[in-house]
């Protein structure tokens, strides 16, 4: 760390103490020592730091434009040739991320102040949302692989606590333990992927890391079976972060959780997971087959999630599939080695997902609802929150000039030339997409009004004013993002893409506007189109695989154990333990009262042992 | 300055066995805080004299005692027992101040409790197998009695069980020590390595397997942990906190100073058997934790489980895990230590440890919503979360075993995956959910709404968050105990004929 760096960069540590100092300073109206006034102090003191986390982070980019890209470290923890660091890489892309965490962070805390008003446990949320916060911008900064799994571990804590928040619902309760139990999943194949490279290459830097997999005696000289099992480790860890196929269950059933907490985890955190993803890109190399993985995984998330949106009733599960969805997106293009466009997807699709899911929230605050098929006739009773809907499915599926649009150009542009049928796998998850956002529109904004929606009044500012402050920034995205990174500008794919990517969006539009809506229609009563709706609808019956394989696995594997611990092992001493009782019972019995048995077996014992003895000495 | 660590706890013992007049309660707990926060002090006394450069024993004492069998009054500190010592005295200072139920026997309970430590203290710091042997035995007998005597309803068999366990394992012990000095001729019971010039291969084998067998009893490993789940559920929360937090240890001590440190030559040569059976126990211990109902018998399980990454660390023998051992023994003392003393909590709040029957104790108004908090925060550093003492253990565990045992790491990682399995079914049954401690069986009674729990005493919950706050600290600045110990292990670890050996071993490809 050299003394000539401006302020702000030496004191980037701070960036994601700020959260959780957030957590810290919630804490007397969590725990109830301060119960005098009402929780909202916590909140207060949490928008503040966050504030101050997003203020900071501007400062730095400036810098940074000004200095270029930066590496700041700090010794942690050193023993033996263990070298462990506290790292900040500060480029361009992991500060506009850094941006991107803490202001989606402060937006959503903004939005929760009106969200979850009457809440008893305000300050606990806050808490919460510090914590998530700070783990958050750590991950986007982080410079080696060990800071990056330490605080992706963190994430998977919080995400638990806060899915885990209503605790008293039995759902939220089975929620909460899945989503843990997925990340955690993930989360231990990437330690072991994480502790072999440490071991190998010793040291846990992503550079030095990517200079170690690139040399002949490095990465080289590894067989084929340990990269495999290398990569796989690594691709497991943001796999269950960005709930892809097959660790996907557990986003979809987050939706249990307070909404403000699912508007980060459904735009912010995703993106977390996969920019570790990015990091890890150049080590891919070591492992074919992890591409390959990649791409399979990506594919079905990508349409299986578009697909599976479609068929939902509730209105948070429905976009929450949407984002495993665009991750899946992601995905192909991070295993095609297209960096700059899985991190355009990721901006664009943060942010519109984000507003998506508040004005869903709007919706369920007001209504009190989330079922798709008593919702209806909202459009005309509340029109910022219809407007914020209308602007974040126009900046998420391929609207002329919006964020989404440029990435699909670019993706179907690049892939098209590289692998055709992914480009098609662009294009059909617009389609679907744009479907599945028509239907909801049709159904919640149009429709006739049903006896939940018919008094719905608009929200009030708390909600209404980061809403509309991110409809704006949605439009103005393919205005920052042409200052983010150096990408091909928004004209630079051909018309034929672009009217692909438009054509793909008119088709869903269609499909969309056709599609039959009424509560009759949400379940056929034709068989196989029940059967496919059904199929749809439970996404695949993947709880039900899971519950019929490792589920059932892991259960009669332990209470095997636990039978054979307690009848073999337990039993064998508890055996032995009565036949010493019962033998010596019945020598009790044996005992003769002459003196001369005694000496014998005192005779034949020393005998005994003395010949032993010698027998081992000799 | 080291006979002080065991003069504190035994002249304390003796104060309060020939305290004046009819024994008070509250009299008796106060002068046993008083002389455990003496020995507390005075051993953070001996860390600060404690030079941290050097990796060899420091502080030494010495006196003749029994010449001519051998048996030297040596005391000795090191990286490694400096961390052990230091957590007997805080967790014997949690089991006495968390300690209700006071008014029986007070006078006796507390004196054995102060016996303990100072036995322990005593294993801890001798530098003389035979010393060693001495105090491994003393601590057996008063904790036979705690659990005896203060335990639940089948104590008998859980008192008797642990005993003869226990005793088995000192013979083993004693049984090897004598051994070596039969086999190389000589009573020289000092902590000098044996090398295959002093004694053949096979006699050191056969030393090495009986120790093994012997500490293996005391840590406990599979197939010898029986005895551990029942004595856990039988004893109470103060014993059990002493139990699992400090006398496990003896066990795991043992395994590193006279396993490794006496015979390095022939433990480098079953050391990957070794690392095989530490895989076997943790899965073992981890699945058959997923099994339990009984909140207490989960967590002796899961000791059962993390002990084997201590023999995993062992096997391996780098200065990486070996010091990811030293944090192992710290980090688990602190954690079930914390985790024994809440459960010990939810059962005297509640009447039951059932998992069936115990749910939504997190209720804020109704419930035990701090003990469920810092539950859960025990649960997740148990389960290696990072920012907890667990996850740096786990790590350098690991990181120092993945080269040379490859496959038993990545299954002990495994086993890592399953603890956060079972102990978070633990929290999700018995703290989430709709509050009610009445099994669902029972309709009528279980959705009754009336239930209750009195609050918790301070007496337990500062305990608690003290042990809380040690497992973060390590855990976000894990070169406090890093400094202490990283000598030490790095000494050991270059035991320059295991280096040889090792040398060897990965020339004819067994590496």
């Amino acid at each position: 760390m050299s003394d000539a760096l401006p302020l702000p960069i030496q004191l980037v540590w701070l960036i994601p103490i700020y959260g959780f100092s957030g957590m810290l300073l919630s804490m007397p109206w969590a725990t109830g020592w301060i119960k005098r006034n009402g929780p909202r102090p916590a909140a207060y003191l949490n928008l503040l730091v966050t504030l101050l986390a997003v203020a900071h982070g501007s400062l730095i980019i400036r810098e940074i434009l000004s200095l270029g890209p930066q590496h700041l470290d700090i010794a942690w923890f050193r023993a033996a040739d263990l070298d462990l660091r506290i790292g900040f890489d500060l480029s361009i892309t992991n500060l506009a991320a850094l941006e991107l965490v803490t202001f989606m962070s402060l937006v959503g805390q903004f939005f929760a102040l009106g969200y979850l008003d009457k809440e008893w446990s305000l300050a606990r949320f806050y808490a919460l949302v510090g914590f998530f916060e700070g783990a958050m911008a750590g991950v986007v900064l982080s410079s080696n692989l060990f800071m990056s799994y330490f605080l992706l571990e963190m994430l998977t804590l919080s995400t638990y606590l806060l899915v885990g928040f209503w605790y008293a619902q039995p759902l939220v309760v089975t929620a909460a333990r899945d989503a843990f139990l997925t990340k955690r999943v993930g989360d231990v194949l990437l330690l072991m992927g994480l502790v072999a490279l440490s071991a190998w290459a010793g040291s846990t830097e992503f550079t030095d890391l990517y200079t170690w997999a690139a040399a002949p005696e490095g990465g080289g000289s590894l067989g084929p079976l340990a990269g495999t099992l290398l990569g796989l480790g690594l691709i497991a860890g943001p796999m269950g972060k960005c709930a892809q196929f097959p660790m996907h269950l557990w986003l979809d059933e987050a939706m249990e959780g307070p909404n403000p907490a699912s508007i980060l985890r459904n735009s912010v955190v995703v993106t977390c997971g996969a920019l570790v993803l990015l990091k890890l890109m150049p080590l891919l190399r070591l492992s074919p087959l992890a591409v390959t993985v990649l791409l399979v995984v990506g594919t079905i998330s990508a349409l299986g999630g578009a697909l599976v949106a479609i068929a939902q009733v509730d209105l948070k599960r429905a976009f929450s599939y949407s984002t495993s969805s665009y991750l899946g997106l992601v995905f192909i293009a991070i295993a095609l080695q297209q960096p700059f466009v899985a991190l355009l997807l990721l901006f664009s699709h943060a942010m519109a997902k984000a507003l998506l899911f508040m004005s869903v929230g709007s919706v369920i605050a007001t209504t009190n609802c989330q079922d798709l098929t008593e919702l209806g006739g909202l459009g005309s009773r509340m029109p910022a929150t219809t407007s914020a809907y209308l602007m974040a499915a126009a900046g998420l599926t391929g609207v002329l000039p919006l964020g989404c649009f440029w990435c699909f150009g670019l993706m179907v542009e690049t892939l098209g030339r590289l692998a055709p049928l992914f480009a098609a796998v662009v294009l059909l998850t617009n389609a679907l997409t744009v479907l599945n956002l028509v239907r909801v529109y049709r159904q919640v904004f149009l429709d006739t009004s049903h006896p939940k929606t018919r008094r719905a009044p608009e929200v009030n500012w708390l909600m209404a004013l980061p809403m509309v402050s991110l409809s704006v920034i949605v439009g103005l995205m393919p205005l920052i993002m042409m200052r983010l990174v150096p990408v091909p500008g928004i004209a630079s794919f051909s018309p034929l893409t672009a009217t692909l990517v438009l054509g793909s969006g008119a088709i869903g539009l269609g499909a969309g506007c056709l599609i039959r809506l009424d509560k009759f229609w949400s379940r056929s009563v034709l068989k196989p189109l029940r059967t496919v709706q059904d199929l749809l609808a439970y996404d695949f019956y993947t709880d039900r695989i899971y519950r019929a394989t490792i589920v059932t696995f892991v259960a009669s594997l332990a209470s095997l154990t636990n039978a054979f611990d307690r009848v073999v092992v337990n039993g064998f001493v508890n055996r032995i333990g009565s036949a010493s009782m019962a033998s010596a019972e019945s020598l009790k019995l044996g005992v003769s009262g002459q003196l001369q048995t005694y000496l014998l077996t005192v005779l034949l014992a020393i005998v005994l042992l003395f010949g032993s003895l010698s027998w081992l000495h000799g | 300055m080291l006979s002080l660590l065991l003069l504190i706890p035994l002249l304390g013992a003796f104060l309060l066995l020939f305290w004046p007049g009819q024994p008070v309660p509250g009299r008796m707990r106060n002068v046993a805080i008083a002389v455990l926060v003496a020995q507390l002090l005075w051993s953070l006394r001996v860390m600060l004299a404690f030079d941290i450069h050097d990796g060899g024993m420091q502080l030494r004492e010495s006196l003749q005692w029994v010449d001519s069998i051998g048996l030297d009054y040596r005391l000795g500190i090191d990286g490694l027992s400096l961390p052990l010592v230091l957590m007997n005295g805080a967790l014997t200072l949690v089991s006495a101040v968390c300690t209700r139920d006071i008014s029986q026997r007070p006078r006796i309970y507390f004196a054995l409790l102060l016996l303990i430590s100072g036995a322990v203290n005593g294993a801890f710091l001798a530098e003389n197998l035979l010393l060693f042997f001495l105090f491994y035995e003393l601590e057996l007998i008063p904790l036979w009695l705690l659990i005896s005597v203060w335990g639940g309803a089948e104590r008998a068999y859980a008192a008797t069980k642990f005993l003869i366990f226990t005793a088995v394992s000192g013979m083993l012990i004693l049984g090897a020590f004598l051994g070596l000095a039969l086999f190389t001729g000589s009573v020289d019971f000092s902590l000098t390595p044996i090398m295959s010039e002093r004694l053949a291969m096979g006699s050191q084998l056969l030393l090495l397997g009986a120790l093994l067998v012997g500490f293996g009893i005391k840590i406990p490993l599979v197939p010898f942990h029986t005895w551990l789940p029942d004595a856990h559920t039988q004893a109470s929360t103060p014993v059990s906190v002493l139990l699992a937090g400090v006398l496990l240890k003896l066990g795991t001590y043992g395994l590193l100073r006279f396993c490794l440190g006496l015979f390095p030559e022939a433990w480098a040569l079953v050391a990957p058997w070794l690392a095989i059976w530490a895989a076997v126990s943790v899965l073992y211990g981890s699945l058959a934790a997923i099994a339990q109902r009984d909140m207490k018998r989960m967590v002796a399980y899961s000791s059962v489980g993390h002990m084997g990454y201590i023999l995993l660390a062992a096997a391996a023998a780098t200065p990486v895990s070996l010091l990811g051992a030293v944090f192992q023994m710290v980090s688990h003392g602190l954690i079930s230590a914390l985790l024994f003393l809440l459960v010990g909590i939810v059962y005297r709040k509640t009447g039951t440890r059932d998992l069936e029957v115990l749910r939504g104790l997190l209720n804020p108004e109704r419930g035990l919503p701090f003990t469920g908090a810092l539950m859960i925060l025990g649960v997740m550093a148990s389960a290696g979360l990072p920012g907890m003492a667990g996850f740096i253990s786990e790590f350098l565990v690991f990181r120092g075993s993945i080269a040379a045992y490859p496959v038993a790491t990545l299954l002990c990682m495994v086993g890592s995956g399953l603890t956060a399995v079972y102990f978070l079914l633990l929290v999700n049954r018995a703290f989430f959910g709709r509050m009610a401690i009445t099994p669902p069986s029972d309709p009528q009674r279980d959705a009754r709404l009336d239930i209750e729990l009195a609050p918790v005493a301070s007496r337990e919950t500062v305990p608690a968050m003290a042990l809380a706050l040690g497992v973060i600290a390590i855990g976000l600045v894990p070169l406090s105990l890093g400094r202490l110990s990283e000598s030490s292990s790095t000494a050991m670890a270059q035991l320059p004929a295991l280096v040889h050996v090792i040398a060897q071993a990965s020339q004819g490809g067994l590496g």
